[in-house]
């Protein structure tokens, strides 16, 4: 049933987008030759983010071999000390930032919509964004390769050795701005996961029925949206520090390098758990497979990865416990510490009974599951040992930590990794790879890694430092790392055997044909490889093993399974939107077909990045200019909203509804999640100057009291013209909203103006948390910018008539973001009030 | 089927705890960093009365749902909570200085 256009009297098309005349298939068809680049389907994304990450893993696997080569014997010349820096500080980079994180995102991209009963994700266009900013910005940091300015001051980037005093060249500001572009990525990735996984579900599928691999991912994404922002913040500062002048770091003037570590490892110390976790989802879906039962244990793993996501935030300083924190704050983390092992320990017994309930069936990914078991809980141990303070002081900085590291993230990453690619290889390629070059592969590696990490652990017991370049003869080192390194060409070859196997099986592996490894979950309902489309018609479930449990999804050809959306109504790509808790379909989400908008919005934020590095100011200002255009045009587009379409289960729901539980709502939340996780980065800077440097903080001037009470009144009319401007286009009074829009936007200015006004008198160079002053009101003012943009694109689309009745959800987004940018400005306004309030210079 | 409340009894107690961590934190910042803005007998009489809300805030959350789906989720997840709360609070109530 189509809503009728009051203007025209005319019912909507309902696809003002659309491709009329093309069949289902052809609509959601991949485009061919260049314009497969366009292609912004979750399954070409998916394999973009996976092929370019195991790209960087070869990379850096191939630099960690140069690493063990110059260990091999003592007193060797094979590099000297500056390549050798930068090149365990690019393995370290590589494998954690362009490696690790992606991979599994790109996992989760390609998977879950098949396994949640969606057609595509619910916001293509954002993770197609997300995989060109990571790819500019892995070419922005292996580029330094190429100027001869690979930084080199470990991947962990601390001052002072990073300064501009001690590092005058250009490495850190290729690692500075080549990660924080590519950190872009994985929050933009982050966002749409959570967006995907709560708004589009198949009919049924409550959260309880869920599939685990969704719980651990959306925790997973969770967690990077709160852990990352430190980071990005921290790199921005510092950056700034070396291109300003800016003394966030600088001891002489009230800056403090330990404030880099506390913001690098509030980022740091969750990456592990973020890189733990999907990989242990993985885990978590294949065992049952091979087991032939459920997974033991459901709701305690749910809760389990619940608490790790928790507690893992609350583990950052045990990084910095040599440091010289006082010895009570120690004990807080150290605590911390030791209780994240109950909820790893938690799943760890759910794998155990699971695998006790049937005798498993050894296959290659079962055989890298026992490995990640065997491993993980070797390191996992160590991990309890160094959660001891005065262990962990003993051990500090030495190899027993390189080896504890390595058996955490190559054990509870790498080995499921592995054994997922055997796994849903058939899913990619729609063939089997082999079973027989599957063990070799395995038992390479897993003999390969044992021996060089687990002989570090001696290693480092013997005294051997972290990141020494060479050694003498005859300290008890000599045989260690001669074992070690040959360990390494073990598991090297193994990672080549893969290739050489993952390569075969495109062209000679048996076809898998449908559901090969008797699965429970619905990636698995179609014979391989899937269509693009995921679904012809989207199944209800009942049970979180679908296809062990409901009959009616394997009792006939896939094509013919009830469900909703078969086939299309406007020539348009869709999929069922549901009520994030329950499940139940709420909403059809038009979704976008190819385009290059993605593509150049991430060109244009390269060219800012890069020209920055070249300090051509006015190229990266233009390419931000670009960029900013981009996204406009990109959310200029015709609204499908306002109608009416038959679910094909007997129901009526709306297009693109503007509501709470709409995923364009909840993806405003889930980027407001990031952006109070940065602006809580800036606070914690400035408290922690303010307390721990309390000299300088005396000696910074303080802001105007009035001009912070009005951009407090200022940020508070903001929200509630927000939220009247929501409400007048729910009620479709079009102008009205837009005026209030309008007036949004110029409160949002006002409220940056008078902030601007209160920190005149403060400087930004003098003291560090002046700088940080500085840098807290520049974030809330960005933040403004955005809003003023948005409130006068929602102003002239409402003029121009592009809004039609029934289209509120730029408005109903406008009003969450005002809101929640009113919360940021008003904690802003209220915190330097207390600190104008205590007198001072 | 579970309702928006049990979802949020599920992740409620990791909330209590965040909170329990961040202002544990921020008692032993205020006491032992340069400024010593207070003593450590607040840092005792606050520290001890954080934990033991806590942790009756973190199984409160038990009272909240009855679910049968995720009852079970909900037990572990309050009791790893309240255990850490325990964890995060004791070194504060058993140290006598910044110090040790």
């Amino acid at each position: 049933m189509a809503v009728t256009d009051p203007e025209t009297r005319t019912p909507y098309g309902g696809a003002r987008k659309g491709e009329p005349g093309k069949t289902f298939d052809e609509i959601w068809q991949q485009p061919r030759g260049l314009r497969y680049w366009s292609a912004v389907s979750h399954q070409a994304v998916g394999k973009r983010f996976i092929v370019t990450g195991f790209c960087f893993f070869l990379i850096a696997g191939v630099l960690a071999l140069l690493v063990r080569t110059q260990l091999i014997v003592p007193g060797n010349t094979f590099l000297d000390s500056e390549t050798y820096n930068q090149v365990f500080t690019m393995h370290g980079t590589l494998m954690m930032f362009l490696f690790a994180i992606p991979i599994l995102g790109g996992f989760a991209v390609y998977l879950i919509p098949m396994m949640l009963g969606a057609r595509d994700l619910i916001f293509p266009r954002l993770g197609a964004f997300g995989y060109w900013c990571y790819l500019f910005g892995g070419i922005i940091l292996m580029s330094s390769f190429l100027f001869d300015a690979a930084p080199d001051g470990g991947w962990f980037m601390y001052t002072p050795l990073s300064s501009n005093e001690y590092s005058p060249g250009a490495g850190p500001d290729f690692w500075l701005i080549g990660i924080t572009f590519a950190e872009i990525a994985s929050v933009a990735t982050a966002v749409e996961l959570i967006a995907a996984i709560l708004c589009a579900r198949a009919p049924g599928m409550s959260l309880t029925k869920m599939p685990i691999f969704a719980w651990y991912i959306l925790i997973f994404a969770f967690m990077i949206a709160v852990g990352f922002p430190p980071l990005i913040i921290g790199s921005i500062l510092l950056e700034a520090q070396r291109l300003l002048g800016l003394p966030f770091y600088d001891a002489a003037l009230g800056g403090d390098p330990l404030l880099w570590q506390h913001l690098f490892w509030l980022f740091g110390h969750p990456e592990v758990y973020i890189i733990f976790l999907p990989a242990a989802g993985m885990v978590a879906t294949m065992l049952p497979t091979f087991v032939g039962k459920p997974l033991f244990g459901y709701g305690f793993v749910v809760a389990a990865v619940i608490s790790m996501g928790f507690i893992s935030f609350g583990l950052w300083a045990h990084h910095m416990f040599a440091t010289g924190l006082p010895i009570l704050s120690l004990t807080l983390f150290s605590a911390a510490s030791t209780m994240v092992a109950v909820p790893t320990g938690v799943q760890i017994f759910s794998f155990i009974a699971t695998l006790a309930e049937a005798r498993p069936r050894l296959t290659v990914p079962m055989h890298f599951i026992l490995g990640f078991l065997f491993i993980f809980v070797l390191g996992g141990l160590t991990g309890v040992m160094l959660a001891s303070v005065p262990f962990n002081l003993q051990a500090h900085d030495s190899y027993f930590v390189v080896a504890h590291l390595h058996y955490v993230l190559i054990g509870g990453m790498v080995f499921p990794l592995f054994g997922a690619f055997y796994y849903w290889a058939p899913l990619f390629t729609g063939r089997m790879m082999s079973e027989v070059l599957g063990r070799w592969v395995f038992w390479l590696m897993f003999t390969g890694f044992n021996l060089t990490f687990l002989l570090m652990h001696l290693t480092g017991m013997r005294g051997m430092p972290r990141r020494i370049a060479t050694y003498p003869e005859g300290i008890g080192w000599d045989r260690l790392n001669l074992l070690s390194t040959l360990g390494s060409y073990i598991l090297a070859a193994g990672v080549l055997l893969f290739v050489v196997d993952f390569i075969r099986h495109r062209r000679v592996g048996p076809h898998a044909g449908r559901n090969p490894w008797g699965a429970a979950t619905l990636e698995w309902l179609y014979p391989l490889p899937n269509p693009n489309f995921n679904f012809h018609a989207i199944p209800a479930v009942r049970s979180r093993e679908p296809l062990w449990d409901q009959p009616e999804l394997t009792d006939r050809r896939a094509e013919r399974i009830d469900g909703v959306l078969r086939g299309t109504a406007d020539s348009r790509r869709e999929t069922i939107s549901c009520d994030p808790i329950t499940g139940e379909p709420i909403q059809i989400a038009r979704l976008p077909h190819p385009t290059w908008t993605p593509f150049f919005a991430a060109l244009g934020l390269a060219v800012a990045f890069g020209a920055l590095l070249a300090s051509f100011y006015w190229i990266s200002l233009a390419g931000l200019c670009f960029s900013v255009l981009v996204f406009l045009l990109w959310a200029w587009e015709p609204s499908d909203a306002g109608v009416l379409r038959p679910d094909g289960m007997g129901r009526t729901l709306p297009v693109d509804l503007a509501d709470r539980r709409s995923h364009t709502h909840v993806v405003v939340v889930g980027l407001l999640l990031v952006l109070f996780a940065l602006h809580a980065s800036l606070i914690f800077g400035g408290l922690y100057l303010w307390n721990v440097v309390p000299d300088f903080a005396e000696l910074t001037v303080r802001p105007l009291g009035l001009p912070l009470i009005l951009a407090a009144g200022a940020a508070l009319a903001m929200a509630v013209a927000g939220t009247v401007a929501r409400r007048w286009a729910l009620s479709e009074r079009i102008g009205a909203s837009g005026a209030m829009s309008g007036l949004t936007a110029l409160l949002a200015a006002g409220t940056t103006a008078a902030l601007g006004w209160a920190i005149l008198p403060v400087s930004p160079f003098d003291t560090a948390l002046g700088a940080v002053i500085w840098a807290t009101v520049t974030f809330v003012a960005v933040l403004s910018a955005a809003a003023v943009l948005w409130g006068l694109f929602n102003l002239a689309r409402d003029l121009t008539g592009a809004t039609r009745p029934g289209q509120a959800r730029h408005a109903f987004n406008l009003a969450t973001y005002a809101k929640g940018l009113a919360a940021m400005a008003l904690a802003t306004a209220g915190l330097l009030l207390a600190f104008a309030l205590t007198g001072g210079a | 089927m579970e309702r928006g409340r049990d979802i949020l009894a599920l992740v409620a107690p990791g909330l209590v705890w965040a909170v329990h961590f961040v202002l544990i934190y921020a008692l032993i910042s205020a006491a032992c960093a340069q400024r010593a803005l207070i003593g450590m007998g607040t840092v005792w009489i606050a520290g001890l009365i954080l934990t033991v809300l806590g942790v009756v805030l973190a199984l409160w959350p038990l009272r909240l749902s009855n679910a049968e789906s995720v009852r079970r989720a909900l037990l572990w997840s309050s009791g790893i909570f309240a255990a850490a709360i325990v964890a995060d609070g004791a070194f504060v109530l058993l140290f006598q200085t910044c110090g040790g």
